[in-house]
């Protein structure tokens, strides 16, 4: 099942360990401590991509000949596993697993060779436009419109939840150019800049009283016809590969592993000066317990499910499985994070959350964060294909029903 | 057996409802959310004047006598509308603590200003250590004769920023849990004032060798007694945000539109919005149960029972609420992420389920 022998795994995760322990700056360091969703940080993150991207090691899932790094799936987890045991930053999915698979699959020779490098290096920075106050969980419902003018798609309508659109320079966007037949045909994806006329950009404030996802208005915008990925109205087709190459490249386990083990040194720390530990309660015991063994549960679905991959094949519809069980365990995770932290989660710690802050002194660091981290880890559930619709993916495409 | 609030006590609840439809518009909160002082001395005057203030106190003092379904019902109201002026620390916290504990001459000149809204109190007792015990503390106090000497910290106190004059938990030398009364302006009292989660203000309170007025030196019987009967308060502040959150996401189901079909049309949610209402259903259950086993005399089983399915049931509804709602309910833009973040506040409060599941274990007998 493995191309490489154990020795050379063995080889590969020190030379994987051995550039990671020492290639981040302190504020990488820094962001990947202070991360509180699935979206880290922006400016850090993207100088990290930078350092991994000059490396070569910033996409291991793509194939070699576009920049990946031509790693197997085993040699893709070590990786994994090391980086979150170091707790760096994850890198931005918009560039990495989706708009490069969408090129990568459907786009032009011109698009790979002028788009992919920059994707790579961070030096663009791309957006997802695919949900509309109407078309969530039904997105093939979306009804951001573009019209045929001359050489042109003309753009009205509005998009949301596009994450981190207010950092970015490109966008990626399925938009409708036909209502006719089955509302999935009809859909065609577009790249477009996000300095154009008649675009404006409005965040959204989250639970954690952050921005990160926005609102984008479209007003009479007008993209060449030529950026366009794929044919026209067969948009939906790119999107479904990339969702499943969104789904499939999730590594829960390699994040909730070193993540739980951080959660158990925080509860060996004395609480005040008289020396109680949370670690010393049965009840904390046997909750960090539970959580190993759900843990365990996602890793080895997820290594299991990977050994019966071919190279360059995606999960299919296991992809719902996993899923779902990773985010959810992930969620609990959460949880328990914040009965760790218990009254320390209580004072919103907004500022000293921000890169390069003096360090607040109401709350520790680590218990600062877990207020945050629960609120938006909540949306787990809710994106990239609501756990809803990943149930009924798996009774329908897996049980046949 | 009561079970429902009576007439009187109605007619008192809907008044608060009034207040509450009249100021607490969502985006009217957010703005005093985001102001300098995070609450509307307007408003609670407004709650001085509808006898909000002086509840449950003596009406020597200033007070109306209303009992324990009195402050539900305004807890209850608070829940509801997100209600953020410092009625929990002032009144059922410290107010109620003050009127089991202090001397009369100290009753006399407090109360009646707690009462009319021109004072302030909180009750500072969590610490980082504590973790929902009122007997354990780090803070120490020190009988110098003619003055008592504090040192120590006090962690996400209520109202904390605002409050003239605080109560506060301190062991002794005897090791004893001693509850003093300290000013707010006194030397050696740093107060550090930050927003809550839910949007409320709390604060850190540092004594370094501040002077406090002894008012028991063998309280810790007082103060339990006083945090249980407040417990169920709380957690009727509780399910009033849990109502709320079923009524939302109930309206909500109804009108967002995926695949063609309202969302409650899906025979998944509608299960999942009957467990919600299962769990709101539980919790006025045991609210009412533990009223009428503080009528008893000892609500300490019943207020643990009901802060501990609180914990469970209120996390339940605030996240399938958030669930139901999608992407719109990650946003502060609805109200509904108020609501779970005010759930979330209180089951970290004064003890969580498992703290409280912990207490019963150990209040059990067996034979």
């Amino acid at each position: 099942m493995s191309v490489a022998s154990d020795q050379e795994l063995e080889k590969f995760r020190l030379e994987v360990r051995a550039f990671l322990e020492t290639a981040p700056t302190e504020s990488i360091l820094e962001a990947g401590r202070k991360t509180t969703s699935v979206f880290a940080p922006f400016a850090p993150t993207m100088a990290w991509q930078k350092i991994l991207s000059d490396k070569g090691w910033v996409a291991p899932s793509w194939p070699k000949e576009f920049g990946g790094t031509g790693w197997d799936v085993q040699q893709r987890y070590i990786f994994a596993e090391e980086y979150n045991r170091l707790c760096l930053p994850p890198l931005l999915p918009q560039n990495l697993q989706m708009v490069g698979p969408a090129v990568i699959g459907f786009g032009s020779d011109q698009q790979k060779a002028e788009l992919l490098p920059r994707m790579l290096s961070g030096e663009d920075f791309w957006c997802q436009g695919y949900s509309e106050p109407g078309a969530g969980s039904d997105l093939a419902s979306l009804k951001c419109r573009a019209d045929k003018d001359g050489g042109d798609y003309v753009l009205n309508g509005s998009k949301t939840w596009t994450t981190y659109a207010h950092h970015a320079n490109k966008m990626f966007a399925l938009v409708r150019t036909s209502s006719e037949g089955k509302p999935q045909r009809g859909i065609t994806f577009l790249l477009l800049d996000m300095n154009l006329p008649g675009m404006e950009v409005r965040p959204i404030i989250g639970l954690d009283g952050c921005p990160e996802q926005c609102e984008v208005f479209f007003s009479d915008v007008r993209v060449p016809q030529c950026n366009r990925v794929g044919n026209e109205n067969e948009g939906w087709s790119v999107a479904k590969y990339v969702l499943e190459f969104e789904r499939g490249g999730s590594t829960f386990a390699p994040w909730l592993n070193p993540a739980l083990e951080r959660l158990r040194q925080q509860c060996g720390k004395p609480l005040s000066a008289q020396g109680e530990r949370l670690i010393d309660d049965p009840h904390i015991r046997r909750r960090l317990a539970a959580l190993e063994v759900d843990i365990q549960a996602v890793e080895h679905t997820e290594k299991r499910v990977n050994a019966s991959l071919k190279h360059g094949e995606n999960p299919g519809p296991m992809a719902s499985l996993i899923k779902i069980m990773g985010s959810e365990v992930m969620q609990s995770f959460s949880e328990l994070q914040l009965d760790v932290a218990g009254l320390d989660a209580l004072p919103v710690q907004r500022e000293a959350l921000e890169i390069g802050a003096t360090p607040g002194d109401i709350v520790p660091e680590a218990h600062s964060l877990a207020m945050p981290y629960y609120l938006n880890t909540r949306a787990a559930s809710i994106y990239a294909g609501s756990n809803e619709v990943q149930r009924s993916l798996l009774a329908k495409a897996v049980l046949g029903l | 057996m009561q079970f429902q609030y009576n007439e009187e006590q109605a007619l008192f609840k809907d008044s608060l409802k009034k207040f509450v439809d009249d100021n607490y518009a969502y985006e009217s909160r957010c703005k005093l959310v985001d102001s300098a002082q995070g609450y509307s001395e307007a408003h609670w005057q407004k709650l001085a004047e509808l006898g909000v203030l002086g509840l449950p106190f003596a009406e020597e003092y200033g007070g109306f006598a209303g009992d324990l379904p009195f402050l539900t019902a305004v807890a209850e109201e608070f829940g509801r509308g997100l209600v953020v002026e410092p009625f929990f620390s002032t009144v059922v916290l410290a107010g109620q603590l003050l009127a089991s504990a202090a001397p009369d001459s100290i009753k006399t000149e407090l109360l009646p200003k707690v009462a009319d809204g021109t004072l302030k109190l909180a009750l500072a007792w969590e610490e980082r250590g504590s973790r929902g015990n009122p007997g354990r503390t780090d803070c120490t106090v020190v009988d110098k004769g003619d003055r008592a000497i504090l040192q120590g910290e006090k962690l996400a106190v209520l109202g904390g920023g605002s409050a003239d004059a605080m109560l506060v938990t301190a062991r002794t030398d005897e090791g004893k849990l001693a509850l003093l009364l300290v000013n707010a302006g006194v030397p050696g009292l740093t107060i550090k004032p930050y927003a809550l989660v839910n949007g409320s203000r709390g604060a850190t309170l540092s004594f370094s060798d501040v002077e406090a007025t002894v008012l028991q030196t063998d309280a810790l019987a007082l103060v339990q007694a006083c945090l249980d009967r407040a417990l169920i308060v709380l957690c009727a502040e509780a399910l009033g945000a849990m109502d709320a959150l079923m009524a939302n996401t109930l309206e909500y189901s109804k009108t967002r539109q995926q695949f063609g079909l309202p969302i409650a049309a899906f025979q998944a949610l509608q299960h999942r919005m009957a467990d919600m209402y299962i769990a709101c259903e539980k919790t006025r259950s045991l609210l009412w149960a533990a009223i009428q086993a503080d009528a008893q005399g000892d609500c300490r089983r019943a207020a643990s029972v009901l802060k501990a399915e609180v914990g469970s049931g209120g996390r339940y509804v605030g996240q399938q609420a958030i669930q139901l709602h999608g992407g719109i309910g990650m946003t502060d833009e609805l109200n509904v992420g108020a609501h779970f973040k005010l759930l979330t506040q209180i089951d970290i409060l004064c003890g969580n389920r498992d703290f409280h599941l912990q207490r019963l274990s150990d209040l059990a007998e067996v034979h």
